[in-house]
């Protein structure tokens, strides 16, 4: 079994510079000391082999590098980060290989003078907000040069949404670490969009993790875009805690990387609130994406929604784990997840496991997973009206995906997600009939 | 030239053989109908002239204006005018049904070399042949049959048959499962096709639909094979006789 090696990370740890978040880098370095990276034989990454970002990971502690607190982008990044940010209408701040430059970024007064300010964490000083407790997010903290922190206050009135671009390239930095600190103020309402594209045919493996507090009556629309290049990892956890009457409406899309985890943890920790969580996987190749979900209803009454779909070709796999807690006394909850694939090779595989774990009595839960394939009567049906093969199964793909499509928040993402799954689909649908 | 001529046609699905030696010939103008008890084997020539890959040819010819028809794909059989109305459409959630009608339209004119249709005059047509079929025009914006009655599936097949403008048109039990009005609906639609340059087979089990389209000839299928065939009173007689009429004429 490879591991981290140890001596190697605190000693990248020790280099880093001294500043505010040494403190916290010190005590995620002695959580992470404890654990190591997940492995296979731990339940949860059961289907998720990290063994290849060790190894990488390892490599990289022993340069002896740090990025610089100053990432610049080459061109062909510039390129990437454009495709996106011109596509989307909204306030995008660029975190280049996990490095924000909050400083020089468009749009940044007139977010203040909308409600929102963004600071560095280093400044901010608020350091004991960094959650550390899995080895993922400890990885994180004990290696994080720094953070942004958002604060949504009760006013916020942004005319577009705030996004976030997590922008990594393997020629800069083969490992980053990017973490958000986000708090929505009571009654305010915002969309939040975090997007990852990458470029660089070298390995590459980024850790990201945003930390989402929603306060008493506040709306957050929630769209995560993961297009990451064709050889590099990721693993990034949002953890969403959710006040009184407080909605978080979130949709995930992948469409890239060949490492793919990611996990979403809400925490309902006051009545009234409401959570729908969507989820669309589209892989070819040998991607592996892994969709981890985990919704802890803690108090009731509450409410949960959740619908993942995955299309996948070739020889991917992926993974989906649903898991909806009510725990004792959360009476009144509603929960029902659903997770449904489509495959479209015979070497392709699907892990899929929606859980329910009920510890109240007055509850109402449902649960279920489907895979399958391409319906042959409605593809023949497609080509006895004129339609080729491929284009019935574009249709038929993109019809699956639809629900999904429909189901996610923030406006002014839609035509881009709707071009990127057309583009994945076709790629998908001709990577196949070769 | 026969537009469709079938000779000694012989299929199998799994291991059955259904077809045991058909034979027909159809010509532009003309207006069939294909009777037979369940099982002899009417739906399988509808998917077979159709090209639907569960049927296996085993032997025999398939001539379509005087090419081998069972060398194209099912695509290729729509573009060049062969529509098949089926007897139990799919319901396909998410697909469009304006969609899927353009896609086919424009389809067939790439084949033909014409350009796309415009998105107007193609809703123009569109309500307007949904009029005269009685459907909901709001049916065009819902996915392609999904919620629909047994008749309004019967009925958006039709309306696909009319839009399309196929050579050669193959409606499967078109009939049954409606009621009157729908079937007065459906017998409008298939006569408004009726043309010197086209050909309609209807297959029926009943001889209902055939009092209101006329058929040129009825052939009756029993076995797999063509046993009989005449003008519109051999519908009539078999209504009045059974189909044991027939099997037993087959058999003497």
């Amino acid at each position: 079994m490879i591991a981290i090696a140890h001596e190697l990370l605190e000693a990248a740890v020790r280099r880093m510079p001294e500043d505010a978040l040494t403190p916290a880098r010190k005590a995620a370095l002695a959580h992470f000391a404890t654990s190591g990276f997940p492995t296979v034989s731990d339940e949860d990454w059961k289907y998720t082999n990290l063994r290849r970002a060790v190894e990488l990971s390892n490599t990289w502690l022993g340069n002896d590098i740090v990025a610089s607190p100053e990432s610049n982008l080459t061109a062909a990044a510039e390129e990437a980060v454009k495709a996106i940010t011109e596509s989307i209408d909204a306030y995008w701040i660029v975190v280049a290989n996990g490095i924000a430059t909050v400083d020089t970024m468009p749009g940044a007064n007139d977010l203040r003078s909308n409600g929102v300010s963004i600071t560095k964490l280093s400044q901010n000083g608020d350091v004991a907000a960094i959650i550390a407790n899995d080895p993922m997010t400890s990885f994180n903290a004990a290696l994080l040069q720094d953070g942004l922190r958002v604060r949504v206050q009760p006013s916020a009135n942004p005319s577009k949404p705030l996004a976030f671009l997590f922008v990594d390239e393997a020629a800069q930095g083969d490992l980053s670490q990017a973490r958000l600190i986000i708090d929505v103020d009571a009654g305010a309402t915002i969309d939040i969009i975090e997007a990852h594209v990458s470029v660089g045919s070298d390995p590459q493996f980024a850790n990201t993790v945003i930390q989402l507090r929603v306060a008493d009556g506040a709306r957050v629309g929630f769209v995560r875009i993961q297009e990451r290049a064709d050889s590099h990892m990721q693993v990034g956890k949002l953890i969403a805690d959710l006040r009184r009457d407080a909605y978080f409406d979130y949709a995930s899309f992948d469409f890239g990387g060949s490492l793919i985890r990611n996990d979403v943890a809400v925490n309902i920790m006051e009545p009234g609130a409401s959570v729908n969580l969507n989820g669309l996987y589209l892989a070819s190749g040998k991607q592996h994406i892994d969709n981890h979900t985990r919704i802890d209803h803690r108090v009731g009454p509450s409410q949960s929604r959740e619908e993942y779909r995955g299309i996948l070709g070739g020889r991917s796999r992926c993974v989906f784990n649903g898991k909806a807690i009510v725990h004792k006394g959360a009476d009144g909850t509603d929960a029902e997840q659903s997770n449904h694939n489509l495959l479209l090779s015979e070497t392709a595989e699907i892990d899929t496991k929606p859980e329910l774990e009920i510890y109240a009595e007055d509850v109402k839960c449902a649960h279920g997973a489907t895979v399958g394939q391409l319906d042959n009567s409605a593809l023949f049906y497609l080509r006895s009206r004129g339609l080729d093969r491929d284009a019935a199964v574009q249709l038929l793909t993109r019809a699956f995906a639809a629900r999904i499509l429909a189901a996610a928040p923030i406006a002014e993402t839609h035509a881009y997600i709707a071009q990127k799954t057309d583009q994945c689909l076709d790629a998908l649908i001709h990577g196949d009939s070769q | 030239m026969n537009m469709l001529e079938i000779n000694n046609l012989k299929t199998t699905v799994g291991d059955a053989e259904i077809l045991k030696g058909l034979s027909l010939k159809v010509n532009a103008g003309e207006v069939h109908a294909i009777m037979g008890p369940n099982g002899s084997g009417k739906s399988t020539l509808a998917l077979v002239i159709a090209g639907h890959d569960d049927y296996v040819v085993t032997d025999g010819t398939v001539q379509y204006d005087g090419q081998d028809l069972l060398e194209l794909t099912p695509e290729e059989r729509a573009r060049t005018g062969v529509f098949l109305g089926f007897q139990y459409p799919v319901e396909i959630p998410g697909v469009n049904n304006a969609y899927l009608l353009k896609a086919a339209i424009n389809a067939k004119r790439r084949h033909e070399g014409q350009s796309e249709v415009d998105a107007f005059e193609f809703l123009q047509l569109a309500r307007e042949k949904m009029k005269d079929l009685d459907i909901d025009p709001s049916f065009l914006n819902r996915g392609v049959n999904e919620g629909f009655s047994g008749g309004e599936k019967k009925r958006n097949e039709i309306l696909q048959m009319v839009m399309l403008e196929p050579r050669l048109a193959i409606l499967d039990e078109t009939d049954s499962g409606l009621d009157i009005d729908a079937l007065k609906a459906v017998a409008k639609g298939i006569n408004a096709m009726r043309s010197p340059d086209r050909a309609i087979i209807v297959i029926t089990h009943y001889q209902r639909l055939l009092d209101y389209v006329e058929p040129d000839f009825v052939h009756v299928l029993s076995e797999g094979r063509i046993v009989r065939s005449g003008d519109k009173t051999l519908a009539q007689q078999l209504e009045d006789k059974g189909y044991d009429w027939v099997r037993e004429a087959a058999i003497a």
